[in-house]
């Protein structure tokens, strides 16, 4: 009887690796026709014509930032320095305990102001707004902090006075064409186009040189190159698929574009959700499954954000165990959404998908893992089974893994340095022992903290611009 | 001596991993190989156009002037391509001398002939590229092909074709345009529709005029916002007439484009659109009467001032400033309509011009303001509110002889 049980468990879990991989194995291929589609695309579209365009909307740009000090006034030159006809740029000074405040004070002139300020959104106490006299674009909204990045873009939310808003990291970098390129599905059709994210790359390893991006090399840690190959499957073929089929439940926190009206309809951002920006877009589906179900949320994967990954063990598994936490609340709280035909193919398909593939694998994954142990043990194990289960879940995954870079490669080719290319390709064999069953116990253990109801977010140890880049000193015109 | 098999088939289960080595250390080597050699292509080909767009630049003038027979690179489709994109970039840099001179080389050279070909024959992204390249070109004999693409089955050929007309940037492209609208409706976003539309009618407005009064509710809207951004003073009369319009979208317009217009004339029927019961028609006209900045306009906007809509307060506030010699006038007015939303927008838009201390000064020198007035502006000045209990300064106006 346990036997029998085993080997069904065992099957059971084979056939839910195959349904899985070949979601995958679809969603590379949906990826790649759209990746090209808009390559061609892109080819009509002029960015001098819209950059000089009257009808480009004004979109407001939110840069939460929290202690700062040392990057955040280069972070804000290179964010007025986009390209992009109508900006305005608001800096949320979110309870710093450094001198972030008194660097941008120093830096862009600031002067206390009466700005109109109503706060629509509840957010902690606004201490002050300053703007810039060096730059009139550039707002500053001096707030207690709240212990939530989510608590800030709200404040910002408050003072934005444009119809768009795009939230960025301060320490994200942007390539200067990134604005632009992020709103050409908005200008190309603003009824429709609610919101857009952009493509997130690993900057680890990377030069800078006066804030931007100068060369793109792979770090020489192992981790670093692993989370790589993730951000590009995540991106490259995740993102790029479930876009095209309007069903893209996350546009990342560092890098997005939202209609402004929209954000406060949903009364912004959670102050107390753990994924702020996963939960942003489940609700606006939400709300515009119910209001107004001609919309589209877009991903457009050319306008880069450099973001930096955690290099080390305990930061990366933090981190993970928080997207894991944040994950499980937001579906928990979208549960009413699963299987109801008026939440259209969000409720009807990328929710299922999510918690099944997404939320439970890990679970799923631990089930396997015992039962083919148990199975082992019992003399149950089918040895040709455990074999073709073990190629097959191998092969796949790899197969992915490498569509990615290869489409990374036929596409975009960020990397020049053929080292990288071929570092890139071994760690889509390598990523799989011990990686995996880190990610996995991570990924329990953020589920087993969400049970618990220990919601706290932990820093993460980052290096910073200045340590993590090879900086030269920016030359003077 | 034992076979390498032999061994494998010994070691079991770990040579069940010694393959997955192997196998995958071979697909790791046959995929860099694609990568390097497709690489190695690439760096070859690129050498190679460089090395011919550098020839061509080097013999470009015997080549616009056809001293270079056109048929020893016409048949070769890599240097045509080359020459072709050469020849389009020039396009965007071109003055109208240079720019009649490209186009005189297309079409000599029949490299125009071979694009309206394709973008009329060809389809998806063939056509696609064709009507962009076509658009590029900016000859007039493209805009028939460019408005066949416009009724291409494909949303992206459409597309093609419109940013390719916009591009061409002519009356006569606009007036495809237009009439492919009154045919077909909108079968594009629109806003790259309203962006051609400005580009090729900015040189001719009175050519939109026609649509705006025969045409249907939604392709009036776009016109109208079309004409809002194009209009002359020359059009101020003609769109007199749409001021009444039942189009919330057209009396916008209308506002917007009597910015435009001679302020005598306009300013009167802005002031009647303050008070239009549509919150945008009444933002555009307080935004367009801060761009005449007349001194006619200063009651309408201090009308404006105490809007019930925010954004039209925040707007004419930021119009009131503008008027630097009337600005302790307008300040005393403000304070007087004891509109605490209008003063606090007045007061929020002097301090993004930075103008507060300008003002102070201005109400501490100026002699003919009776003291107790001076006080009650200043004191509101700082605090940035009304006084609990208020009272009007008497007008500046009222006292002979003011000045600061």
């Amino acid at each position: 009887m346990i036997n029998h049980s085993l080997q069904f468990a065992n099957h059971a879990l084979f056939f839910y690796y195959l349904v899985c991989n070949i979601a995958y194995l679809a969603m590379l291929l949906i990826a790649l026709r759209a990746t090209l589609k808009h390559q061609h695309r892109l080819k009509s579209v002029s960015f001098d014509t819209i950059k000089q365009s009257r009808l480009a909307p004004p979109v407001t740009i939110l840069t939460p930032a929290h202690n700062e000090e040392k990057t955040i006034c280069l972070a804000v030159k290179n964010l007025l320095d986009l390209d992009y006809p109508h900006l305005e740029l608001i800096v949320i000074n979110d309870g710093s305990s450094d001198a972030t405040l008194e660097k941008l004070q120093e830096a862009f002139a600031l002067r206390p102001i009466r700005a109109v300020y109503v706060q629509q959104i509840v957010t902690a106490t606004v201490r002050g707004i300053y703007r810039s006299e060096v730059d009139q674009r550039l707002t500053v909204v001096d707030k207690k902090a709240a212990g939530s990045k989510a608590d800030a873009i709200n404040a910002g939310l408050n003072a934005a006075t444009s119809p768009y808003i795009c939230v960025i990291d301060a320490d994200s970098v942007l390539e200067r064409d990134a604005l632009l390129r992020i709103m050409v599905p908005v200008l190309t059709d603003p009824a429709r186009v609610v919101s857009a994210g952009g493509i997130v790359r690993v900057l680890n390893g990377a030069q800078l040189e006066g804030g931007r991006v100068s060369k793109i090399r792979l770090s020489r840690k192992s981790l670093d190159v692993i989370q790589v190959v993730e951000y590009l499957r995540a991106f490259l073929i995740g993102r790029e698929a479930w876009a095209r089929g309007n069903m893209l439940m996350i546009i990342s926190g560092a890098f997005g574009v939202f209609r402004t009206d929209l954000v406060r309809a949903v009364e912004g951002y959670r102050a107390k959700a753990i994924g702020e920006d996963f939960d942003l877009v489940a609700r606006l589906h939400r709300y515009l499954r119910e209001t107004q179900p001609e919309y589209r949320i877009e991903f457009v994967p050319d306008p880069v954000c450099w973001t930096e990954v955690p290099s080390d063990l305990q930061s990366l598994g933090r981190q993970r165990s928080r997207w894991q936490k944040g994950l499980a609340d937001v579906l928990w709280r979208s549960r009413d959404m699963l299987f109801r035909p008026r939440y259209g193919r969000i409720g009807m398909f990328a929710l299922p998908y999510l918690w099944l593939f997404e939320l439970l694998s890990p679970v799923i994954e631990l089930g396997g893992l015992v039962t083919i142990a148990l199975a082992a043990f019992t003399g149950a194990l089918s040895r040709d089974l455990f074999l073709d289960f073990l190629i097959f879940g191998y092969a796949f995954a790899t197969l992915i893994s490498i569509g990615s870079v290869v489409q990374e490669e036929l596409t975009y080719k960020r990397y020049n340095d053929w080292r990288d290319v071929a570092r890139l390709i071994s760690y889509c064999f390598v990523e799989h022992f011990p990686y995996r069953q880190m990610h996995m116990f991570w990924r329990l253990q953020g589920m087993w903290q969400y049970l618990r109801g220990d919601l706290e977010w932990k820093p993460l140890k980052r290096q910073g611009f200045d340590e993590v880049v090879t900086s030269r000193p920016v030359p003077r015109t | 001596m034992e076979s390498v098999f032999e061994l494998l088939r010994r070691l079991s289960p770990a040579a069940l991993v010694l393959r997955a080595i192997l196998v995958a250390t071979a697909v790791d080597i046959l995929l860099l190989a694609f990568i390097l050699l497709r690489r190695a292509y690439r760096k070859r080909y690129f050498a190679r156009r460089d090395a011919k767009v550098f020839e061509f630049r080097r013999n470009w003038d015997a080549l616009l002037a056809g001293r270079i027979p056109f048929e020893t690179w016409r048949s070769k489709p890599f240097e045509r391509r080359i020459v072709e994109e050469i020849v389009l970039d020039a396009f965007e840099s071109a003055l109208p001398e240079e720019s009649a001179k490209l186009l005189r080389f297309l079409r000599a050279s029949g490299l125009i002939e071979k694009r309206i070909f394709e973008a009329r024959h060809h389809v998806g992204w063939r056509r696609q590229r064709a009507l962009v390249a076509l658009g590029r070109t900016r000859a007039p004999e493209g805009i028939p092909a460019l408005s066949e693409g416009l009724r291409d089955r494909s949303l992206e050929s459409r597309l093609a074709a419109l940013r390719g007309l916009e591009r061409v940037a002519s009356p006569e492209a606009g007036r495809e345009i237009l009439n492919w609208m009154i045919e077909a409706g909108l079968r594009v976003p629109v806003v790259p529709l309203q962006s051609a539309l400005i580009q090729c009618c900015a040189e001719r407005p009175q050519i939109v005029l026609p649509y705006l009064e025969h045409t249907d509710t939604a392709t009036r809207e776009i016109v109208g916002r079309v004409m809002g951004e194009i209009a002359t003073p020359s059009l101020g009369p003609k769109l007199l007439r749409f001021v009444d319009d039942k189009l919330p979208e057209l009396r916008a317009a209308v506002a917007r484009a009597l910015a435009q217009t001679e302020p005598k004339l306009a300013i009167d029927v802005l002031t009647e659109l303050t008070q239009d019961k549509v919150w945008f028609v009444r933002l555009r006209a307080v935004v367009s009467l801060g761009q005449l900045c007349h001194p006619l306009a200063i009651n309408p906007l201090l009308n404006g001032l105490c809007d019930s809509n925010r954004l039209v307060r925040l707007r004419a506030a930021e119009a009131l400033v503008e008027f630097t010699r009337e600005r302790l006038m307008i300040f005393e007015r403000v304070v007087a309509s004891h509109d605490k939303y209008g003063l606090y927008a007045y007061l929020a838009a002097l301090d993004n011009a930075d103008l507060q201390k300008a003002l102070e000064a201005e109400v501490r020198l100026t002699y003919a303001l009776p003291e107790d007035s001076r006080q009650l502006l200043l004191e509101v000045l700082r605090a940035g509110t009304l006084p609990a209990e208020q009272f009007a300064p008497e007008p500046l106006a009222a006292h002979a002889g003011a000045s600061s």
